[in-house]
């Protein structure tokens, strides 16, 4: 199972966990990952406010040209603002052949040039659909037995195709929690947004939507919440200080890649596979209270 | 409300021509689930559906002005619930991207965020994630930058400190140069820029 993984720039730096622990969990899954040559940014979900949209269009269309020509693999995205910037953006090359032909000579003014040939996949999708469930369980070797874990799949890793998942009622990350032993609670709000890209320019009104969020998780029941976005993760994670000041509330769940669970239950080490230490939220106490 | 005001297709031709995603607005009928859909419909002056309206009757200014323009976390969910198939979402950002260049900046930090992360694409091919906010912070003045890069410091210390900060510099991509020319031209070639 060869794919490209482009993990774009924020798990090189706030969402380092998610990269830290992906690489050994797909390692043991037998999953082979090629980086895209010289990738550039995706431009995430605020570009709009300085770009027109054909421009955010053949920036990520560089990105599909550049691995079509190189080996044409499944590219497969971790975060879920690349995932859905480059999903799009490919969707709409490939139904609109006058959008694909712009798109084209924007290309050709650095040698390039797409076919639309290439499948956009998010790591769930590949989890899920190419590993598959089984496989994941026989890699488990200390199940996360009795662990409560509220899956939040946020927005953009289902929304808008829901080429995998449903985009209403999202089950496969709980499916994963499942093969790894833990306890997928009822979470009701697994699929609402935490504010996302503008979070931190509109912080007054965007706490609260990850106030709500973390009360529903703990309300039924969730130790931990896992996520796999990087831009969930800093928002649900980072904020909850500020948030308990601001709501007089007392939260303190651990936030968590999907990744991690699965480092944990795979048996690797806490910190150079789980990457748990680069969590602000230590989760260690209640994962290592589930594999005994 | 806007249903007593008169149709006047002025402003709407001119979103058709030069805003992207504009012409989707024609299958709009109104029905509002696109508003009860939206996490911060709450903050909004008009909800999507009315902006909808106020384009059809020709109220430029209360669109361009409209901070709800600005709001839009893009997570896709009036994208996924309208009944029509428009992508609102879509329709939302290229009104927002219209009304920054015409310098109207009803959410000036949010529009600071947004172009400067653009520019960053720009000029790196990548983004740099600790300097943005920094950028984006001063660019409101020295001091309001000082006081927010200041009331940040806890969670910048907390992310270096867990290893979630790249200390260095970002680079620039080795096929840059390239890159800008193909957005250069897209920049050309596509809406969203010229008053009609």
């Amino acid at each position: 199972m060869k794919y490209f993984l482009y993990w774009g720039c924020s798990l090189e730096g706030t969402g380092a966990n998610f990269l830290v622990s992906l690489k050994p969990v797909s390692e043991a899954l037998g999953m082979e990952f090629e980086e895209i040559e010289d990738w550039n940014c995706c431009g995430a979900s605020v570009s709009y406010a300085g770009a027109n949209d054909l421009a955010i269009k053949v920036l990520n269309a560089r990105n599909l040209a550049v691995a079509e020509a190189e080996a044409g693999y499944d590219i497969v995205a971790p975060c879920s603002s690349c995932y859905v910037q480059m999903i799009k953006v490919n969707r709409e090359i490939q139904e609109d052949p006058d959008l694909l032909k712009d798109v084209n000579s924007c290309l050709a003014e650095g040698g390039l040039k797409y076919n639309g040939s290439i499948n956009v996949r998010h790591i769930q999708d590949v989890l899920y659909n190419d590993v598959g469930v089984d496989k994941i369980k026989q890699a488990v070797v200390k199940p996360l037995s009795g662990l409560k874990v509220a899956g939040y799949v946020g927005c953009q890793s289902v929304r808008p195709y829901g080429e995998y998942d449903s985009v209403n009622k999202p089950k496969v990350q709980d499916r994963l929690l499942e093969a790894l032993g833990a306890e997928a609670v009822p979470f009701p709000s697994k699929i609402k947004c935490c504010g996302s890209g503008i979070f931190l320019p509109e912080m007054n009104y965007c706490m609260e939507l990850v106030k709500n969020i973390l009360e529903d998780a703990t309300k039924h029941g969730g130790q931990l919440i896992s996520t796999v976005c990087p831009m969930c993760a800093m928002n649900l994670e980072m904020y909850q200080e500020r948030i308990n000041k601001a709501y007089g509330t007392d939260f303190d769940v651990p936030i968590v890649y999907l990744t991690q669970l699965m480092a944990v239950a795979f048996g690797m080490d806490m910190k150079k596979d789980a990457a748990l230490n680069y969590n602000i939220i230590p989760p260690e106490g209640v994962l290592k209270a589930a594999i005994g | 409300m806007e249903t007593m005001i008169n149709y006047d297709p002025t402003f709407a031709e001119e979103v058709f021509q030069n805003v992207d995603a504009g012409e989707e607005i024609k299958m709009c009928m109104n029905c509002g689930v696109c508003a009860g859909s939206c996490p911060l419909r709450h903050e909004m002056d008009y909800p999507p559906r009315q902006i909808f309206s106020l384009i059809r009757s020709g109220k430029r200014d209360e669109v361009l002005n409209s901070k709800s323009i600005m709001l839009c976390t893009s997570c896709y969910t009036c994208v996924v619930k309208c009944p029509r198939s428009i992508p609102v979402m879509d329709v939302m950002h290229g009104l927002a991207h219209y009304a920054i260049k015409q310098g109207i900046l009803t959410r000036k930090l949010t529009a600071s965020f947004g172009g400067e992360f653009w520019n960053q694409v720009y000029r790196l091919g990548r983004v740099d994630e600790k300097d943005l906010p920094r950028r984006v912070f001063f660019s409101q003045g020295l001091v309001e930058g000082i006081k927010s890069m200041l009331g940040f410091m806890d969670i910048g210390i907390r992310l270096m400190l867990h290893r979630r900060m790249k200390l260095l510099p970002e680079k620039k991509i080795k096929g840059i140069e390239s890159m800008r020319k193909m957005l250069d031209k897209a920049e050309k070639l596509g809406k969203g820029g010229t008053v009609a």
